[in-house]
């Protein structure tokens, strides 16, 4: 067996550290750029790399909850469907968003809305698609709206995502899930449920096209979703 | 037949398939936005990356999170993943270590370094339910036993580095040790693993 001795370099020292994680965030990108010139230090990575891979899994045992899952593939299922709703044109970066026109319906916000956000509706037409995209800016209430957070509907075609930013996590054990609202009707309970990010973001896929729905809500709720909502609404967007 | 129980049995077929494949295989079809091929790639290693995670922030809710975002990475950046470099289980391993670092430096836990009580009753809570777990947890023991084995200088920097998430410069203050004498233990401690290890360094 081969061992790392034949590294005489004098940067050798730092391969561990770097291997580790461990260098300070300035000595990292010199290192890096050393690596790609020493042959000596790259062989000593590449052998060390094996022992970091065994460090990850030298752990005790410990088992993912069913709500990570849920609220992970809430957001994948979401971006998925939306991703095979628009094909491609999905992929490419938003740099076409400049040939966009946009036009801004009324705005509907009452005295209590403007407080904890604005309600917009606006529709976007993508001229170089023949899909129409629909996008309607949800109203964020209060615990939510104090975090800066943003959500809007996105309609493309007969699919419907909702996504939000700056959204507080729900509570552990808990999720946010939607309701599709039509008139005076009691809220009808979706499967989309969703958490959000370390950042706050978050995407879930809404069910059906929003014909003959007037609202589009989002509520917490226990992991797995209610059948009726048990708190208030932190999201409600109007259609 | 139903078209509700064609439809299922259709769908259960196409994940049986799905199953059938490689790590690697199915991570192309993750670049292809399959969300079905993601979903089996997150049963086969969400235990093992939950583990590291909670290994490194002792909290279980700091824990999801950072495996929540890992994977989210790899599902929205899969088109990165190249085999030639290794496995899956070790990209999505590292995604998981660097986004654990991540909430260790922001602050949001504050026994770095440390498994928490919680830690504990999350072992209990574990029990060994397939083959390939108890496996693991052998692999596991045994790569633990290897960094007990080490002397005790050079275990104490490695775990403060890879599990704590503390620089060498970090670790030099905190042990009142110079920072060259911190990275010589790290790379000798790493080559002595790596010897000590042999050949059960290839990870699947």
């Amino acid at each position: 067996m081969s061992t790392t001795s034949e590294n005489h370099c004098e940067r050798g020292v730092d391969v561990g550290a770097y291997a580790l994680g461990a260098l300070d965030e300035h000595e990292v990108e010199p290192f890096r750029e050393h690596l790609e010139t020493c042959a000596e230090c790259r062989e000593e990575l590449s052998q060390l790399q094996g022992v970091i891979d065994s460090l990850a899994i030298a752990v005790p045992h410990a088992r993912a909850s069913a709500d990570l899952r849920g609220r992970l593939m809430g957001v994948v299922h979401g971006e998925a469907e939306l991703l095979r709703a628009t094909g491609h044109e999905a992929d490419r970066p938003e740099r076409a968003r400049s040939v966009w026109r946009w036009r801004v319906f009324p705005a509907l916000a009452a005295t209590g809305a403007l407080a904890a956000g604005v309600l917009i509706g606006a529709l976007a037409l993508n001229t170089h698609s023949s899909e129409q995209t629909r996008v309607i800016q949800a109203q964020v209430l209060p615990p939510a709206a104090g975090h800066d957070a943003t959500a809007a509907l996105r309609k493309v075609g007969s699919h419907v995502q909702l996504q939000v930013t700056g959204m507080p996590a729900p509570a552990l054990g808990r999720i946010y899930e939607v309701w599709l609202k039509d008139g005076s009707q009691p809220p009808e309970p979706t499967d989309a449920l969703f958490s959000v990010t370390g950042q706050g973001n978050g995407t879930v896929g809404v069910p059906g096209d929003l014909k003959g729905v007037s609202k589009v809500m989002v509520t917490e709720e226990p992991a797995g979703g209610s059948l009726e909502p048990t708190h208030s609404p932190v999201i409600v967007a109007s259609v | 037949m139903s078209e509700m129980i064609r439809y299922k049995r259709s769908a259960e077929s196409a994940s049986a398939s799905l199953r059938r494949l490689a790590d690697e295989d199915l991570m192309q079809l993750v670049t292809e936005n399959d969300d079905a091929a993601f979903a089996i790639l997150y049963e086969r290693h969400a235990n093992v990356a939950f583990s590291l995670a909670f290994r490194m922030c002792g909290k279980r809710q700091v824990a999801e999170e950072a495996v929540q975002e890992a994977f989210l990475s790899a599902w929205r950046s899969g088109a990165r993943y190249d085999r030639t470099r290794g496995s899956v289980r070790t990209w999505v391993l590292g995604i998981v270590h660097n986004r654990a670092i991540d909430a260790l430096r922001r602050g949001v836990v504050h026994d770095r370094g440390r498994v928490s009580d919680e830690g504990i009753e999350e072992r209990l809570e574990a029990p060994e339910r397939t083959e390939e777990e108890v496996g693991r947890r052998d692999e596991a023991r045994e790569i633990r036993t290897a960094l007990d084995e080490l002397p005790a200088e050079q275990s104490h920097v490695i775990e403060l580095a890879y599990y704590g998430g503390f620089s060498h410069s970090e670790i030099a203050a905190m042990l009142e040790t110079p920072i060259g004498t911190i990275k010589g233990r790290m790379r000798l401690g790493l080559q002595k693993l790596r010897l000590q290890l042999g050949p059960m360094q290839v990870l699947s």
